[in-house]
């Protein structure tokens, strides 16, 4: 009766502190591209103790942006593709990247696809099957963080994933709020891995050990030849518009033969390491790697004087 | 195997229903499971150090037979201690201590101006508790040999003794007068008892989780970095760390006393609130008692204690903790650490006051401490803290630079936590964390003892909270006392 009492006793102040995570419900739509509900909201919220809280605004695209998509021929448009970076679920909807750059060039519109866990193949399915309305749109922005967004060279849905965070038992830890926020802070890890089977097999036995990975030079060389054929074949399969597609991406964490190879075939890209080693300000937040507000400036910064100086006849003869 | 994790959740209920339910036939037989709970729950983590803990268990078993033989021939009697002590004591040196003294070696002939090479460091791992269960087992043999014990004629029960897993890896260190009877003798589930234990199960898994696994972030980064901050960040970090070893500690202990309470059995007390401490005297009648005790009953009476002349008297102060010191582990800042208790309580022990406060609390009579207590507590506490510079710094070297640094960026700087987190919740946290450990001040044992079940409710469920609250997914999960 106490444990039940004091359950209970918890998921209320869970619940009126607003400790837990409302992550917009996933799904992947009949082009088999993964996003959010649209019409859906929530909250993230940054450590155990609701240090940052952030709210989610999912439009009828089904991604997280304080507007909805309506590319024509009229307008100025730019899409600005990405990962939780572009996403953005630490800032608050209406204080985007691409509210940043809406404000730094008036008459044009940011649309904003980004999604945690994207990689670039599925950026690129994603233009590949909303072909029309990319058509419709001027500049495509992608972000690519070449550490882990070349993984693959071919996109396939994670159905199985999509089911299982709507399946009855994550339905469940969803309006139990006390799960919720349980498995967001980690507590229920080692059950997780108990049903999953693997408890005993992960090193958490809490014994300290001296192992340290590193890579060697063949094996760096092999996953860069790896990372590069992946590029080439999402290209092949989902094609590629250089005229409109640029990648944006910190140069100073991107092999040198990748950038050789985007210089050598007329693949654009706008480096953004530039601008963060100048800054004299942090750019990423604290509690984890994403960028913070004066990082997302910097970036919102270096995509405007991209787009000023490559679109100045196209900005000035639309309205 | 840890007490946080989950082989242990699984552990414990199994071995608790298999001992009240299945093995409940005799007392022999409660007995053989907790020889096999225990060596499986020290095994999960090497198994080949098993050999160490049957080798030291079968050497004291034999010997305290023969000490017992031989009560009329002191000298045989004394022959046959050495050889425990030779046994349990070459178990230290040469898994804990034989590196620590080829180094040791090396540099002075270094300082006398020869080169050599240590080529003879054994490549060994410590054995987890190794510092424990070798002590455990002297004492028995030294209560034989002072006649205090008739040794068991049961091999059994003496297993379970020295193996008794809530106590193994990081004590108490339990002498065989206390926990070898209760081994010997029937046991009975006594629900009250058990209830108890589960109490301070949960209180020593918010010590743990909540004190001492938020607070190792913020320590760990401003010691690896002591270079690179102000004397205001220095003296924060030290101090939290006061508070991470004590909630690492202490937590484990009250688990430890906890979980054997679930099987019947009563360990001695560990910490009795050492936090709230008048002097260092005092301090270590409430820090970490079982060792105290030992060196006390086995070192210090045996050199004379108190009871010689009063340089005699420091000497033997300066020798237990020196020992102490060692003890803790094979490096001189622990040695150092040690010698520096040894000059806060040879003044308390010449001005007469160093038993003065072992019989009441602070506030023995009044709700609120007087102000010259709270004076005494914060000097105390501020004694203990400097002196953990050494006890945390991995070489003398940045022990003496944390100090330096301290003096010579003596400005405050605000801190910024490591991940960003911010700092007022953990002041907060330890303020009510201090708070309460000041009402609950007389009985270390009942955290939880109140009246009403209405407070009692909720103090269990603020404690559930802030384990959640401050639970940290990223920390090394293993206790601080694990490498003693």
């Amino acid at each position: 009766m106490y444990i039940f009492l004091i359950l209970v006793a918890l998921e209320i102040t869970i619940r009126v502190f607003h400790l837990y995570t409302e992550d917009p419900p996933r799904y992947i739509d009949k082009y088999g591209v993964e996003k959010r509900v649209p019409g859906s909201t929530g909250y993230a919220v940054t450590g155990n103790r609701n240090q940052d809280m952030a709210e989610f605004h999912i439009n009828n695209a089904g991604f997280n942006s304080y507007r909805d998509f309506d590319p024509t021929k009229e307008k100025f448009e730019i899409a600005l593709i990405g990962d939780s970076f572009i996403e953005g679920f630490h800032q608050n909807y209406y204080n985007s990247i691409g509210k940043k750059i809406e404000n730094k060039i008036k008459g044009i519109e940011v649309y904003e696809y980004g999604y945690s866990g994207y990689d670039l193949a599925n950026q690129l399915q994603l233009i590949h099957s909303y072909q029309k309305d990319f058509e419709l749109i001027d500049e495509v922005i992608l972000y690519m963080n070449y550490k882990n967004d070349l993984e693959r060279g071919v996109y396939t849905p994670d159905r199985a994933r999509i089911a299982m965070l709507s399946s009855p038992l994550f339905e469940i830890r969803d309006h139990i709020k006390l799960l919720a926020y349980g498995s967001k802070i980690g507590i229920l890890e080692p059950l997780k891995h108990l049903v999953t089977g693997n408890a005993f097999e992960l090193n958490t036995r809490g014994y300290k050990t001296n192992l340290i990975e590193t890579e060697t030079q063949a094996e760096i060389l092999k996953r860069e030849q790896q990372y590069l054929e992946n590029f080439k074949n999402l290209v092949r399969l989902y094609g590629y518009d250089k005229t409109k597609n640029t990648l944006l991406l910190d140069a100073s964490k991107t092999s040198k033969s990748f950038l050789e190879y985007c210089n050598a075939n007329g693949f654009k890209y706008i480096d953004f390491s530039e601008a963060f080693k100048k800054s004299t300000k942090a750019t990423t937040l604290i509690y984890d790697w994403h960028w913070n507000d004066h990082g997302r400036e910097l970036v919102a910064q270096v995509i405007a004087d991209y787009i000023k100086n490559k679109d100045k006849d196209l900005l000035g003869s639309k309205p | 195997m840890l007490f946080n994790s989950i082989e242990y959740l699984l552990f414990l209920p199994t071995v608790f229903v298999l001992y009240w339910f299945v093995f409940n036939k005799s007392v022999k037989l409660q007995n053989v499971l907790i020889i096999i709970a225990s060596y499986i729950f020290y095994g999960w983590w090497d198994w080949r150090f098993l050999v160490l803990i049957f080798l030291s268990t079968i050497v004291d078993y034999l010997v305290g037979q023969q000490i017992h033989k031989n009560w009329d021939n002191n000298k045989k009697a004394k022959y046959w201690l050495w050889v425990s002590m030779a046994f349990n004591l070459g178990l230290l040196g040469t898994f804990k201590y034989f590196n620590f003294f080829v180094d040791s070696f090396v540099d002075m002939v270094h300082v006398m101006g020869y080169d050599i090479k240590s080529t003879w460091t054994l490549s060994i791992i410590l054995p987890v508790g190794i510092s424990f269960y070798t002590f455990q087992t002297m004492s028995y043999s030294f209560d034989i040999y002072y006649k205090k014990l008739v040794p068991t004629k049961n091999l059994t029960a003496f297993m379970a003794f020295v193996a008794f897993f809530p106590q193994l890896v990081a004590g108490p260190i339990e002498r065989a007068s206390n926990l070898l009877k209760q081994i010997t003798d029937a046991r009975k589930f006594n629900y009250d008892q058990a209830a108890d234990g589960m109490k301070l199960i949960l209180w020593g898994f918010f010590k743990k989780l909540a004190i001492a696994d938020s607070l190792a972030p913020i320590v760990d980064d401003i010691f690896n970095n002591y270079g690179e901050h102000s004397a205001s960040t220095l003296i924060l970090g030290v101090c939290l760390f006061s508070f991470q070893v004590y909630g690492d500690f202490s937590g484990y202990t009250d688990i430890a006393i906890g979980t054997s309470k679930l099987f019947g059995v009563e360990l001695m007390s560990n910490f009795k609130f050492p936090n709230l401490s008048r002097n260092v005297a005092e301090y270590w009648q409430r820090w970490h008692v079982s060792l105290s005790t030992w060196f006390r009953h086995y070192l210090y009476i045996p050199l004379g204690g108190s009871r010689v002349s009063k340089l005699k008297s420091v000497r033997n102060i300066a020798i237990i903790f020196l020992v102490s010191g060692f003890w803790h582990g094979a490096n001189w800042t622990f040695i150092f650490w040690g010698g520096l208790h040894a000059l806060f309580y040879i003044p308390v022990f010449l001005m007469g006051k160093n038993r003065i406060y072992a019989d009441n609390v602070i506030g023995e009579n009044t709700f609120l401490p007087s102000f010259k207590e709270m004076m005494q507590v914060l000097a105390t506490f501020s004694l203990v803290t400097f002196s953990r510079i050494f006890f945390r710094s991995p070489t003398l070297t940045d022990s003496f630079g944390y100090m330096k640094q301290i003096a010579t960026h003596f400005y405050f700087e605000p801190y910024v936590h490591p991940m960003g987190y911010r700092m007022i919740d953990f002041f907060v946290l330890l303020a009510l964390f201090n708070v309460y450990e000041y009402l609950i001040r007389k009985d270390e044992r009942s955290p939880f003892k109140f009246n009403s079940q209405i407070t009692r409710f909720v103090l269990y469920s603020m404690v559930v909270l802030g384990i959640l609250l401050f639970y940290d997914d990223g920390v090394n999960r293993s206790f601080i006392y694990f490498q003693f």
